[in-house]
């Protein structure tokens, strides 16, 4: 881009400056709601004013739930022109980078045995509003478990709304002759709690339970427990914040057998703002996940972009027609 | 430190610019005013006058919140999210939104705004559907909008870009819009239209040289007055962020309504060669000026940006 600076009348700068500081002198006087049309998954639940919550400790949990949306950037205001308006929840679409370890059952494998390693490549593109979420991964085989010379396997699981589908290619399908969408909807409800337990999904969760979200202490430190709702229903979210009142752990459980795939533990660390452009957004820099008490997921985030950047999530028609039959 | 230097007087700059509507329109009676408490659409008073031929007149300085560059209250209604005094919703999906009341906050600095000024400006749901194999091109257009953008260097901001004419004139055969150029980080150069209503068609589009604005065409569907544009380049982007570029394809369908002293704006976009399906913004609505004697102030020079101090991504 040519340096034009040199070109700007000095008359036409001083006018400006001048206008410009009479802008700030003027000024200086001057979980998301999974409502009903958000469909599936863990809907989004909370909004209204957050601090409405009612219940024996409504004023605690509501200060603690805005302290918690403050230590990772969640909760925000900007003295742009909106330093009257209430803060807001800001998180919408994010994009994640890692890498690590992730873990999963060889086909052969019996009850009780380690699950097969395998070094991944991870890259996650996720939206609250509405709901949705594409987990793309490169595996190869590594450590005990690892098949000589085995090739890389690389997957895209995505959910949206009551859909969930794997694409042979980013947005497989929604252009004649480009990849294939494969409907997989039994896997929606679990690929739809990775979007809950994400810190962020378990703030706007927490919200969005409203007086069912309770505040305890263990150990010292600050738990919340919440049950999730629409096709997570039935799940229970446990979430100790740290001593920053940022996510350090999240269990999930669920009486009913049917979704007992769905306990997990999560332990996230190493807190800081990982966008190439600065956001004042902090996530997590170390995610470790266990699922039924295997290891599934060990790793560590690269670079997080959380400036809302455009990710959209197309159902593929092939998908919606498999969910109606 | 010099780097350090050049980082914080670019962002300080920046935050000055992105003031500068402010002090433009606070000159002018009825206008926008910077201090909003909340994004909600304003109601109509007053009756809707006709013209002679019994259609709504247009006529007058409209402005207000459906502004594009007046400051995050104005940004954050473009894109549909409606923050009230006790809650925020996305009006496009019907999410509620968590929000907090406005209590005795923290002062932030320059940087803090900006940061959370972009965040808000970009969380609502209402995106147009790229093809996939437009997705990252249009990601990263927005993500490096410091350097991409068109309208930074003084261009014009284009059709639908331009939103909302600040002053309108309606006679039996034309309309004439204005659009003001805007200082701000948003900058956009003065621009106007002038629009048939007489019952022509399009001129075939392999006839038409692409242009910013395009070959307009209106006529009224009941009271609604529809204005239907061809004939584009392909330079410029179709919403004020987002990075949202077209072909020269693109047909855009601008629908005004009238009701006492508010205008409604929508514009739809058609642009089958990159997008997956016709996109339309969110409603805005604009306030007419009550004033009668007000004008329109003279539009301060377009100053294309010096991004040789701008050495960090951060954007409006």
């Amino acid at each position: 881009m040519p340096m034009r600076g040199s070109f700007i009348r000095v008359s036409a700068k001083r006018a400006m400056m001048i206008a410009a500081l009479a802008a700030l002198a003027l000024q200086t006087a001057g979980g998301q709601s999974n409502d009903s049309k958000s469909g599936a998954g863990a809907k989004p639940m909370a909004a209204g004013t957050a601090g409405a919550a009612a219940g024996s400790n409504a004023s605690e949990v509501a200060k603690t739930l805005k302290t918690a949306a403050e230590a990772v950037g969640l909760a925000r205001w900007s003295g742009v022109g909106g330093q009257h308006l209430p803060e807001v929840d800001v998180i919408n679409t994010m994009e994640i980078w890692g890498s690590g370890t992730t873990y999963s059952p060889a086909p052969s494998s019996k009850s009780g045995e380690p699950w097969t390693a395998f070094k991944t490549d991870y890259h996650v593109a996720l939206g609250y509003n509405p709901p949705a979420m594409r987990v793309e991964m490169t595996r190869t085989p590594a450590g005990a478990g690892a098949q000589g010379g085995a090739a890389s396997l690389h997957t895209i699981e995505v959910v949206h709304d009551v859909y969930a589908w794997d694409e042979s290619e980013i947005g497989a399908d929604l252009v004649a002759g480009k990849g294939t969408a494969t409907p997989v909807m039994a896997a929606a409800n679990y690929r739809f709690l990775q979007l809950w337990i994400l810190p962020y999904g378990v703030i706007k969760a927490a919200l969005a339970a409203g007086d069912k979200t309770k505040l305890s202490t263990e150990n010292g430190a600050t738990v919340l427990t919440f049950p999730l709702s629409g096709q997570l229903a039935g799940v229970t979210v446990k979430a100790t914040l740290d001593s920053q009142h940022e996510v350090a752990k999240v269990e999930t459980r669920s009486d009913n057998p049917a979704l007992t795939d769905l306990a997990t533990e999560t332990e996230y660390s190493d807190y800081a703002d990982h966008g190439e452009i600065a956001t004042d957004v902090k996530s997590p820099g170390h995610i470790v996940r266990k699922q039924g008490g295997h290891p599934v997921l060990d790793i560590q985030v690269k670079m997080l972009d959380a400036n809302n950047p455009y990710l959209v999530f197309p159902v593929p028609e092939n998908v919606k027609k498999a969910a109606a039959h | 430190m010099a780097t350090h230097f050049r980082f914080r007087r670019g962002i300080i700059t920046a935050a000055l610019l992105c003031l500068l509507p402010a002090a433009v329109f606070a000159q002018n009676n009825g206008g926008p005013r910077m201090d909003h408490e909340n994004t909600l659409p304003p109601s109509p008073t007053g009756p809707t006058p006709r013209t002679q031929d019994g259609h709504p007149d247009l006529t007058g300085l409209w402005n207000g919140l459906a502004d594009n560059l007046l400051g995050v209250p104005n940004q954050m209604h473009n894109v549909g999210i409606e923050v009230g005094p006790d809650s925020t919703r996305d009006i496009h999906s019907g999410v509620q939104i968590a929000t907090w009341p406005l209590q005795n906050r923290q002062r932030q600095n320059n940087e803090q705004n900006e940061r959370a000024a972009t965040l808000l400006r970009r969380m609502g749901s209402n995106r147009p559907i790229y093809k996939p194999q437009y997705w990252q091109r249009v990601k990263d257009f927005d993500a490096n909008s410091n350097e991409e953008d068109p309208s930074n260097n003084c261009m014009p901001a284009g059709v639908p870009r331009m939103g909302v004419p600040s002053y309108i004139a309606q006679t039996p055969t034309y309309l004439i819009f204005v659009y003001p150029g805007q200082g701000g980080l948003i900058a956009t150069a003065t621009s106007y239209r002038m629009i048939p209503t007489d019952g022509r068609k399009h001129t075939n589009l392999e006839d038409l040289d692409g242009t910013w604005n395009g070959e307009a065409i209106g006529h009224w569907e009941g009271d609604t007055m529809v204005v239907d544009t061809i004939g584009f380049n392909s330079t410029s982007w179709f919403d004020q962020l987002g990075g949202y570029f077209h072909s020269e394809n693109m047909h855009v369908i601008e629908r005004f309504h009238r009701d006492g002293n508010t205008l409604t704006w929508t514009a739809t976009v058609e642009d089958p060669d990159v997008l997956l399906e016709p996109w339309t913004t969110t409603p805005r609505v604009a306030l007419l000026n009550p004033d009668p004697k007000a004008v329109l102030l003279e539009s301060l020079p377009c100053s294309e940006r010096d991004f040789a101090h701008v050495v960090t991504k951060e954007h409006h």
